[in-house]
């Protein structure tokens, strides 16, 4: 089934004020940033206030779209034409963007509560709850845009979100540095979905989605590859995949609740939606572009997989395996229809369960003066009971343990990826395998064996305001797994948005690939238990193999990147330098000495005379009547 | 026997409003006791602005008068009316501006540096004459743009300049440049005059008379042998209008009076002035020159090409900021002369003209709210003027320099910000012409608009790049009329960055009727 | 033809008195031409039937205006002379240039025109002159005319921020004025008296005129140090009052 045509929203309902999302927390953003001081005694309540409020009204154009009858699903809400001629501001609600709205309102409402405990002790606990509301807008404006350009403002929104956010604490270096290598990375996929956007104008003379899709098919083969890759390359940069992953790590340095929302939930998950909006258009099945999309989807999540099972910072671990799990969605998303509705199932319940582990790790170093490193955890489950058992749920939904969430929706994926190709599924199978062993490693040294800490550190429960979102989201990432993949929930849901396969998937819970899968899971899990629940696990970390290196250095991601990137950069800067000395001197620093220069002969005119000023008016006036009447008597 | 005039009061109210507030303003001056004239001009000036504003809005609401008031000498039209409101909008934020007495001198006649100047200052004198010269200028301001002969033209151009020569010498500080700044203002301001008022007798040997209708109509009858005067008139006419708008090469006056000017009178005048001034130039060569377009396009097309050139090249070596941002003002006049060469059929026209309203409306409110903060940052002198002084703002007082960083994007045209949309409408309507000549100057403007990025990002990389000095300047806590202006400004540049749709609406409704023919 | 001749003849003085105003050193002598131009074009106005405009010219330009520039020269010395010595290179050769360009393309333009015939004066003034005018004023134009007003006010009101001085202090009376003379006499010795004015022999009484003593001394007290230097420095000095100047910065 094609998707359904966006249709313009004519009739009044929670639809027509769905620019409220976007706008309650832009102007909560607005009043805490202006406001300053003044607002800091109420300023977090603010904060959560729009975020729930932004939740209300997603509930409720959600509740308005699924009375509508399928074909009347995407209805776009034009609210002003912005660049005229180019580009309206103007929403598309469709089951696609309002699911992106309900996780992103819902998650981000939970962790807007869990901040006002995490951040209570932050002098600037006001400016971190402003710039939360800031990104939530900014990744409402992303997802309901119904054009590029405004996908674009949002894009570069939550952008400049997460580089605020990482650099919360600019006082620390290493935040300081992360922020701006996030800025520098994401500014290489930006610039792809930039160019990408002139393309798609130059080509289809028009940004808005309406026009693009149904006019994409008459465009070149070419055209449409090159689209493609370009806006994979933005999605790469946003979503961290494979060559544009490294920032991901670093951006562990900001406050965790940023790492659970933007770097683990939701921003990090735009790059799919951008695959998957696109997705009809611009990724077909069985293009070159889909292709390239899946190899992405297949090397970052054994990449970032690989990376989990090295790392001894309990959140750089989680990093990893977001990267992984992003993977997993990218990979589903490359192939097509049959894929979609498994990427964004995965994506939602990712979204819970990664938010429970990173939220719940948040609570772990809450308890423990902000430790991160789980050589110096241990023994933790007595301590922090209800940290554990959420932080529990999250880890059996994520190895996908039979009938949690994870279960369905990974399992989903592998079964749809089969199909496609076969080497690309099983790889997908061993990359399961290993999460079930770096997650294992994860739980065992942080919740089991004997304490290794300090004895300064006091170990103790977070309060109600945190434990709170742990538990709901520990609720939803048992659950919706089942909800959403069981009878094809998702598909049918998503089918006007996105298309669905003419044929809708069963579910097979005991097919080969599921029963291996499984038993890798199990597996991974056991030599886990073995290494690290069995024996002592050294407060230092050990040498370590070539391979544990070669994990824990990010696979030479940053090596990589210096080595190639970054010393031929600074080469032909500096060939470029000498080159511009010698003969490119006379265009390039010429042109500018020359306005500058021109500008130095030019000011000499400005006496300060008055009578000099005169005469140039003078002249001025004799040269203009000269030439009106050279002009007017030809 | 002489018929009555018939006065269209309602059509005219807003101006009549101004005149009389100020002459009220004067009464003042003369009656009130000294220590009530401020607490009385304040109120009655913003006031005044209000009303008339108010008034505008409602003659919008009742429909536009399609004929000319007063017997045909003021116009009241559609872009007369939206010109009004932006300039009373922009008069309003700039009285405010004009509120902080710190920025006058407290003794015109002291000599400065003398004992009784030091004598004045301790005494509280203050000039609240400023009030009701401000609000005459203002009146002319109003009046300039909607004339509808060359006559009554005139004479606005001289009720809109004379009180402003008179502000120009006023400031407190720098004293000396400030008088200076008067005298060439007034110098030049009465010799462009002179060309204006030469140029109007030669128009009238041509059509015999001095009516813009008159002089459309006799310019569609064509023939007649006085041809030559039309040429030579008409040039004399333009020196006398590109000079009140900062148009090469008659901008040699810009940079010099509004460095010396009190920093809240050239606001005024670059926001206020610019936009009566470009109203009037509309008048004159759309109205009366309309059907001659093919001979003034070609001259007017060197003259917005060396405008922009000039004040971009120029700006760059500038070191003091108001300078800099007169020569930026320039440019911004050459950008915005494209806008009035787009003319063609009259939907053509309605879309120049939306675009040019909108670009004033743009420019005149990110101006103001640029000069507000130039007020703001302070040596122990007066004003910290020269650029090195404001190294490492961003690092002392990162929210001024912040905004003042998003003021210099929007003169930028920068995206997001109302200064894209401003360039993007002018320069939107010239292409759409279609003319191969026209199209090229709109390539020039946007290289010259890359050039003049240039310097507004090197004032941004100045103040957040560079480190501050040990004795930088302090800046000062903005008054409760300064904060108003400096946050109008910004939240208007944002919003119409952003969701410029309202007020584009508004310029084309108000463009689609045109100037009364 | 009277109007010709009349023309032609007021032609050559006016345009002579104008060039005369112009290359003038002297302040006195511009007034006076700038007088001349004036009459002669009230007078060109009263021939070609505009006696309402003739009048104005003489009663505004040549009685009010005129007056204002002589009484500034007097309180600036009549024998005060402008440097005019350019400075600035190029300044006069471009302003020939601009100025003949700018004659040629007028000359240009005004004689290429051919006129249509003239309505007439007769016929314009059918009502009367005056009451013409006052019908053009006072209906077309009122608008302009009322308007005028603001220049006027503001003009007005300029003179006074520039010139007037605000009292910031009781005014002194008579007796406090003359009791601080006296002691100042007591003091410093300064002399009680006013200063000389400039006395029966001088031949002028601007205020760079020294005073005479019976004997045709220059009286010190007369000399007003300020403008004495500065006429040293441009040369213009009268040699008494050099003398003084001198034995004074001795």
């Amino acid at each position: 089934m094609e998707p359904a045509e966006i249709l313009s929203h004519t009739g009044g309902g929670a639809i027509s004020l769905a620019w409220l999302m976007i706008v309650l927390p832009l102007a909560g953003a607005a009043i805490l940033l202006i406001g300053g001081r003044a607002t800091n005694k109420w300023g977090h309540l603010l904060g959560v206030l729009m975020s729930v409020g932004a939740f209300v009204v997603a509930a409720l154009v959600f509740l308005q779209l699924i009375g509508l009858d399928p074909a009347q699903r995407r209805q776009s809400v034009n609210l002003y034409e912005f660049i005229p001629g180019v580009a309206n501001i103007g929403l598309l609600i469709d089951p696609l963007s309002i699911s992106f709205c309900l996780l992103i309102t819902f998650v981000g409402s939970l962790i807007h509560i869990y901040s006002i405990g995490y951040m209570s002790h932050d002098p600037d606990r006001r400016r971190f709850f402003a710039y939360l509301n800031l990104f939530v807008a900014a990744m409402l404006l992303l997802v309901l845009a119904d054009n590029y350009v405004a996908l674009f403002i949002g894009w570069e929104g939550v952008g400049l979100a997460s580089y605020l956010l990482i650099g919360f604490w600019q006082y620390k270096p290493s935040a300081a540095v992360a922020a701006k290598k996030a800025f520098v990375v994401n500014r290489v996929g930006d610039f792809g979905l930039l160019i990408a956007m002139f393309i798609i104008f130059a080509q289809f003379g028009t940004l808005q989605y309406a026009e693009v899709f149904p006019a994409a098919s008459q465009a070149s083969q070419g055209v449409l590859t090159a689209i493609g890759l370009l806006l994979l390359l933005g999605a790469c940069g946003k979503s961290a995949q494979l060559p544009l992953q490294s920032w991901l790590l670093d951006a562990m340095e900001g406050p965790t609740p940023v790492s659970a929302l933007i770097h683990a939930a939701t921003m990090v998950t735009a790059g799919v939606y951008l695959v998957v909006r696109s997705g009809a258009a611009f990724f077909p099945e069985g293009s070159t572009a889909g292709l390239v999309v899946t190899i992405v989807g297949v090397a970052t999540l054994l990449a970032g997989a690989i990376i989990g099972t090295a790392k001894d910072d309990i959140k750089k671990g989680l990093a990893g395996s977001t990267m992984s799990q992003i993977g997993y969605m990218m990979l589903a998303a490359g192939i097509g229809p049959a894929g979609y509705a498994f990427a964004i199932a995965h994506l939602i319940t990712h979204g819970f369960f990664k938010a429970d582990l990173f939220l719940g790790a948040g609570s772990v170093m809450h308890a423990m003066n902000d430790e991160v490193d789980m050589r110096r955890y241990g023994g933790l489950r007595k301590l922090l009971p209800i940290t554990f058992v959420t932080f529990f749920i999250g880890y059996l939904a994520i190895i996908g343990f039979p009938l949690l969430s994870g279960y369905f929706t990974k399992d989903g994926i592998i079964e749809s990826v089969m199909h496609h190709n076969a080497i690309l599924g099983w790889l997908a199978v061993l990359g399961a395998g290993i999460t079930g062993f770096y997650m294992t490693r994860m739980v065992v040294m942080t919740f089991f064996g004997p304490k290794r800490w300090d004895e300064k550190a006091h170990p103790h429960e977070s309060p109600a305001v945190m434990t709170w979102p742990l538990i709901i989201l520990s609720i939803f990432s048992v659950g919706l797994g089942a909800y959403l993949i069981l009878s094809n929930r998702l598909l049918v849901f998503l089918g006007p948005a996105v298309g669905q396969p003419a044929e809708l998937p069963g579910f097979h819970p005991f097919s080969v690939p599921g029963l291996t899968t499984l038993a890798l899971v199990a597996v991974g899990a056991g030599i886990a238990i073995a290494k690290y629940g069995r024996s002592e696990v050294p407060v230092v970390q050990p040498r370590g193999s070539f391979l544990t290196v070669f994990a824990r250095r990010d696979l030479y991601g940053d090596a990589l990147n210096e080595a190639l990137f970054m010393r031929p950069g600074q080469w032909l800067t500096r060939l470029a330098v000498f080159f511009d000395n010698r003969g490119i001197d006379g265009v390039v620093n010429g042109l500018a000495a020359g306005v500058g220069g021109s500008s130095g002969r030019l000011r000499k005119i400005q006496t300060g005379y008055v009578r000099s000023y005169a005469l140039s008016i003078f002249v001025g006036a004799a040269v203009l009547a000269g030439a009106w009447f050279v002009v007017g008597t030809l | 026997m002489i018929t009555a005039p018939t006065i269209e009061y309602f059509a005219l109210a807003p101006l009549l409003i101004i005149f009389g507030a100020a002459i009220i303003g004067v009464l003042v001056e003369a009656f009130a006791p000294r220590y009530l004239r401020r607490a009385v001009h304040v109120p009655l000036t913003l006031l005044s602005l209000v009303g008339a504003f108010a008034l505008v809005i409602l003659q919008t609401v009742r429909g536009v008068p399609t004929t000319p008031a007063a017997m045909g000498s003021v116009a009241v039209d559609g872009p007369t009316l939206f010109i009004w409101g932006t300039i009373l909008v922009l008069s309003f934020v700039s009285v405010l501006l004009i509120n902080d007495e710190e920025q006058f001198v407290p003794s015109a006649a002291a000599v400065p540096g003398s004992a009784e100047e030091e004598k004045a200052i301790t005494e509280g004198a203050a000039h609240t004459e400023v009030y009701p010269l401000a609000l005459f200028a203002i009146g002319g301001m109003l009046l300039f743009p909607a004339s509808n002969d060359l006559l009554i033209m005139f004479v606005a151009l001289e009720v809109m300049s004379l009180p402003l020569y008179l502000l120009c010498g006023l400031a407190r500080r720098r004293r000396l440049l400030s008088q200076e700044a008067s005298v060439k203002y007034f110098l030049l301001g009465a010799f462009s005059s002179a060309f204006f008022l030469y140029g109007t007798a030669l128009l009238y040997g041509f059509a015999g008379t001095v009516d813009l209708l008159g002089i459309r109509e006799r310019l569609a009858v064509g023939g007649g042998g006085t041809e030559t005067l039309l040429l030579v008139g008409t040039a004399m006419l333009g020196v006398g209008l590109l000079f009140k708008i900062g148009a090469a090469p008659f901008q040699a006056w810009k940079p010099d009076v509004y460095q010396g000017a009190p920093t809240p009178i050239t606001a005024l005048m670059a926001s206020g002035t610019l936009v009566a001034a470009f109203g009037a130039v509309l008048r004159v060569f759309w109205v009366a020159l309309g059907n001659d377009s093919w001979n003034w396009e070609p001259i007017m097309w060197g003259v917005a090409a060396l405008t922009m050139v000039a004040g971009s090249i120029l700006a760059i070596t500038q070191t003091d900021i108001k300078r800099m941002l007169a020569y930026s003002s320039i440019a911004h006049a050459g950008f915005l002369l494209v806008g009035v060469m787009a003319v063609g059929e009259r939907g053509q026209n309605a879309l120049a003209l939306s675009g040019l309203l909108f670009y004033l409306v743009t420019y005149g409110i990110t101006t103001v709210g640029a000069f507000a903060i130039v007020t703001l940052v302070r040596d122990p002198g007066g004003e910290a003027w020269h650029l090195s002084r404001w190294a490492g703002l961003g690092k002392r007082s990162p929210k001024l320099a912040g905004l003042f960083a998003f003021f210099l994007l929007a003169f930028a045209g920068i995206p997001l910000t109302s200064g894209f949309f401003g360039k993007y409408a002018v320069f939107r309507s010239a292409v759409a012409l279609g003319e191969a000549w026209l199209t090229g100057l709109v390539v020039l403007a946007v290289v010259a608009s890359a050039a003049a990025a240039f310097f507004y990002v090197r004032v941004i990389v100045l103040m957040f790049f560079s480190d501050p000095s040990a004795d930088g300047p302090t800046v000062v806590t903005p008054s409760w009329a300064t904060s108003t202006v400096v946050g109008f400004s910004a939240f208007a540049t944002v919003a119409l960055g952003v969701f410029p749709q309202p007020v584009l609406d508004l310029a084309e409704k108000a463009a689609k009727s045109l100037f009364v023919q | 033809m009277g109007e010709t001749i009349t023309f032609w003849v007021l032609a050559v003085v006016s345009v002579s008195a104008a060039l005369g105003l112009v290359f003038s050193r002297k302040a006195v002598y511009c007034a006076l031409m700038l007088g001349v131009v004036m009459l002669s074009l009230a007078v060109l106005y009263a021939v070609q039937d505009a006696p309402f405009l003739a009048a104005v010219q003489i009663i505004v330009y040549t009685g009010a205006v005129m007056m204002l520039f002589l009484f500034v020269l007097m309180l600036v010395g009549v024998d005060s002379s402008d440097s005019l010595v350019e400075t600035i290179r190029g300044q006069r050769f471009w302003a020939v240039v601009a100025g003949l360009a700018f004659a040629a393309l007028v000359a240009l333009g005004v004689g290429n025109v051919v006129f249509a015939p003239a309505a007439g004066l007769g016929a314009v003034n059918a009502a009367g002159n005056v009451p013409s005018l006052a019908e053009l004023i006072f209906t077309r134009y009122v608008f302009a005319f009322e308007v005028t007003s603001a220049l006027l006010i503001t003009a007005a009101l300029g003179a006074m921020v520039l010139a007037h001085r605000e009292r910031l202090e009781q005014k002194a009376t008579q007796r406090e004025l003359s009791r601080e003379r006296f002691v100042k006499y007591g003091e410093e010795g300064l002399d009680p008296s006013p200063l000389p004015g400039p006395g029966t022999y001088a031949r002028a009484n601007a205020i760079d005129m020294p005073a005479l003593l019976p004997d045709g001394k220059i009286s010190k007290l007369s000399v007003n140090r300020y403008i004495a230097r500065y006429e040293a420095e441009e040369g213009t000095i009268d040699p008494k009052v050099a003398e003084i100047l001198e034995g004074e910065d001795k």
